[in-house]
């Protein structure tokens, strides 16, 4: 029995745990999972989005890890950056949404009904931002 | 029989400056069917500069006033035991300057915390991994992946506003709607215990 192989798997699964319950808390507290149900009204299929979470994560993992690889074609890449896009586009948001940006600063500023324009202002930017950010260095 | 005056006071009220406020503006009123226009109309409050922009009216304010004017009358009452009166100034539009100050403030601001995120989570070596585990090949700047990838976050954010579709996916409101209205029954809570003279006494 080789104890040191013992402890470093012990330590391994915790940090795992810690992760996981980690991710999973911040993803709760963005609404996100509610969010995607309640706009394809497919709340009957809560369960199996919660699967696909911990799926994506746990698969992911090891292909990252064991660095499998799958040899698709480049426009697989590219769909994978727009489905990871609005993945991340939807963390951007909701965390907006938690710390109540908008309704203050349409309170204080009396721009209630400019809010479409400041939503716009940040998604723009958020694009321009990210696109600026990769095609600079070439 | 007896017939009850029964009051509901409702939730909220707008009024212009220098107005009378009646019984009938400040609650929902229900007596025996006939008698309840002569009720409406009693006075309860007049609208004084000096009440700023908001007051609150207490039930107990709203009880007095009707026991003064009807001092046989038995009252039933439900609902809120306050109403939060706003008093409209004229509205002033929102300066365009100043909007588009803030339209600039957020693109930037935006922009920037999404790089700095991006810096921060080593965004594109995993780019760059995943474009390996994915093809095969070795690439400094997986543009083919991150462009899409950058488009992809602007329609996730739109998509969790729900402003992709002008028209609505479904009639549930979007966050930005629930957030506004809970932002505005957080405000108007403070202002009932913080405006509401009733609320607080300091006994010397």
């Amino acid at each position: 029995m080789n104890w040191a192989n013992m402890l470093l798997a012990l330590i391994g699964f915790s940090g795992g745990v810690a992760v996981g319950s980690g991710f999973v808390a911040f993803i709760t507290v963005l609404d996100i999972i509610p969010r995607l149900v309640q706009l394809t009204r497919s709340h009957r299929h809560l369960r199996k989005m919660e699967w696909a979470l911990v799926g994506g994560v746990v698969f992911f993992t090891l292909l990252d890890f064991y660095g499998w690889q799958i040899f698709l074609p480049r426009w697989c890449a590219s769909l994978y950056g727009l489905l990871a896009g609005v993945f991340v586009g939807m963390l951007a948001a909701g965390l907006t949404e938690a710390l109540n940006v908008f309704p203050i600063l349409a309170k204080r500023l009396q721009m209630d009904e400019k809010l479409l324009y400041l939503l716009m202002a940040m998604v723009l930017g958020k694009i321009a931002g990210s696109l600026l950010q990769w095609m600079l260095p070439l | 029989m007896k017939h009850p005056l029964f009051l509901r006071l409702r939730k909220r009220l707008s009024v212009q400056p220098d107005s009378v406020i009646t019984l009938g503006d400040i609650c929902q009123v229900y007596w025996d069917g006939e008698r309840e226009e002569m009720v409406r109309r009693i006075p309860i409050h007049r609208v004084d500069p000096k009440d700023g922009n908001l007051l609150i009216l207490d039930i107990m304010q709203v009880i007095a006033k009707v026991r003064t004017a009807l001092p046989e009358t038995e009252l039933e009452i439900t609902g809120a035991p306050q109403i939060i009166v706003e008093v409209r100034r004229p509205r002033r539009e929102p300066n365009r300057l100043l909007v588009g100050i803030v339209w600039l403030i957020l693109f930037i601001g935006s922009g920037l915390a999404i790089m700095n995120f991006h810096t921060d989570v080593s965004m594109p070596e995993v780019h760059q991994r995943i474009y390996f585990l994915l093809t095969g090949a070795h690439e400094k700047h997986p543009l083919w992946l991150q462009i899409p990838y950058s488009i992809g976050i602007g329609l996730g954010m739109l998509l969790f506003f729900n402003h992709l579709f002008k028209k609505k996916l479904n009639e549930e409101p979007s966050p930005l709607d629930v957030e506004l209205f809970l932002y505005q029954q957080n405000l108007d809570e403070y202002y009932i215990q913080h405006e509401n003279k009733e609320n607080q006494r300091i006994k010397s």
